[in-house]
């Protein structure tokens, strides 16, 4: 039962996403500023290397949404069955979705970093 | 009462709204994240959509003038954004080189009856073989029968399209000459554009067999049904043989149950047993093995396609990725996974039907 002193649900609900999706972004924005500069300094064309870069995030971030999707869609299907053929591993339908959640953050990251240092070279 | 009210009165005792709703919702970050992927495909494979369109000998202030126009001067997260918002309005603006001047929508609408009209016939000869045959060797465990089948089954999941097909044209078409190698229908054959019902004319479904049966043109139809007999059947073949090697095994395994011999033991007839208990249970994972495997027909179209020369979406999309045409590319894409989606939140549904665990 939720206490006087707990945050409520909703702004708990949302912080724990944030943060998986946060975290993601955080390094995605790291990895597309500092690849999108690295990839200048070695090309000398700012222009190909925002395509390259901003691609890669935006193939991250579609992987990470479809896995994350997958996941819900199957992933306690994908749990029953390993439980019914005796094959049960670490593998959890919570666990992928987090993953694919943090996947997704780092591909936002990169596009957003990639268009920020390309907008400032 | 509106539509969506009476579809969901109508479905509500077989499956709860909120779980085919749930389903739909998730539809949207699916296609979302294949637009994404497609979007960085496209972006990451080489060649240039302005040579594409202007030719090889266009002059550098010509190629600008093309890269301009076509807003790829734009920065990279303004182009994803109004793709992404294209993609949600289905419109990938005209056709670069495979249909130069036509809107990319018009190609799929003119394109997807024809994979669509193949990959119905294969998945309904894999079911109606697929299911008998699988049924058919789980109850005659080790006999001659189930030794065929599995023989055959395992055959038909061995050989690839791009080989049996060929191989196919050269025994029934070149050596036998009863089937014809390639087309839709008899070249000596018309058909209109439309069709009258109760004297108002109303266009062709693009579904050859289908149109044929609407215009009452019996000659079209055997020749429409002629024509499509091998493609259907070599895309046919892998899927009969998966479903009933599936049926097979689901088979084997429900009829050890205690409920089946519970049914024997009251006096239950073999038969009345097995279809009444033992079929339906033995669906249930051969029913996601069926809606996987449309989307491997649909993967299939654009081989059999090639090798039959059917100028469905398959034969689009391997044109359109050669003429580097990229707004075809990205419909047919977009086109293919929509349906792969939504056959499978049809199959989630028959599932849940069939056992409404599922919905917990």
């Amino acid at each position: 039962m939720a206490q006087s002193g707990d945050p409520p649900r909703l702004r708990q609900y949302v912080a724990v996403r944030a943060r998986l999706v946060g975290g993601g972004l955080v390094v995605g924005l790291l990895l597309g500023g500092l690849g999108m500069a690295g990839w200048t300094l070695y090309t000398g064309d700012a222009r190909s290397s925002e395509a390259t870069m901003f691609a890669l995030g935006a193939l991250v971030f579609g992987f990470g949404l479809l896995g994350w999707s997958g996941s819900i869609l199957a992933g306690r299907g994908i749990e029953a069955m390993q439980e019914h053929m005796g094959t049960r591993r670490n593998w959890t339908e919570r666990d992928s979705r987090r993953a694919m959640a943090r996947l997704c953050g780092g591909g936002g990251g990169i596009m957003v970093g990639t268009s920020i240092v390309a907008a400032l070279l | 009462m509106n539509w969506t009210q009476s579809l969901f009165r109508l479905v509500e005792p077989v499956v709860p709204p909120r779980f085919v709703i749930k389903r739909l919702l998730l539809l949207i970050p699916v296609l979302f994240g294949v637009a994404s992927v497609v979007f960085a495909i496209l972006h990451l494979a080489p060649g240039d959509p302005a040579i594409v369109i202007a030719g090889q000998r266009a002059s550098a202030e010509q190629l600008e003038q093309i890269r301009v126009e076509l807003g790829l001067r734009r920065p990279l997260w303004e182009q994803y954004l109004s793709f992404l918002w294209d993609a949600a309005r289905f419109d990938f603006g005209q056709s670069y080189s495979i249909s130069r001047g036509n809107s990319v929508r018009s190609v799929i609408s003119d394109r997807l009856p024809i994979t669509l009209e193949l990959a119905i016939y294969g998945q309904a000869a894999g079911i109606l073989l697929g299911l008998p045959l699988g049924i058919i060797s789980a109850v005659k465990q080790d006999s001659l029968t189930d030794h065929v089948t599995r023989i055959g089954a395992l055959t038909g999941i061995s050989v690839p399209i791009f080989w049996s097909g060929p191989l196919l044209i050269l025994l029934f078409s070149t050596y036998l000459d009863v089937f014809p190698t390639s087309g839709r229908i008899k070249s000596t054959l018309f058909l209109p554009d439309t069709w009258t019902l109760l004297g108002r004319e109303l266009p062709l479904t693009g579904m050859i067999t289908v149109d044929t049966i609407l215009l009452g043109n019996t000659e079209a139809f055997l020749s429409a049904a002629h024509h499509l007999f091998l493609p259907a059947v070599v895309i046919g073949v892998y899927s009969t043989a998966l479903i009933s090697r599936m049926m097979r095994s689901s088979m084997l395994e429900v009829i050890r149950q205690d409920y089946i011999r519970t049914a024997r033991a009251k006096g239950q007839g073999a038969k009345i047993t097995l279809m009444k208990h033992g079929f339906r249970n033995a669906l249930i994972p051969v029913v996601t093995v069926i809606g996987i495997q449309f989307g491997t027909l649909l993967g299939g179209a654009v081989l059999t396609e090639t090798v039959f020369g059917i100028n469905g979406m398959g034969l689009t999309i391997v044109d359109a990725i050669s003429a580097s045409d990229y707004p075809v590319v990205q419909g047919t894409v977009l086109t293919f996974a929509l349906l792969f989606t939504l056959v499978n939140l049809f199959v989630d549904i028959t599932y849940s039907y069939l056992d409404p665990r599922i919905q917990q």
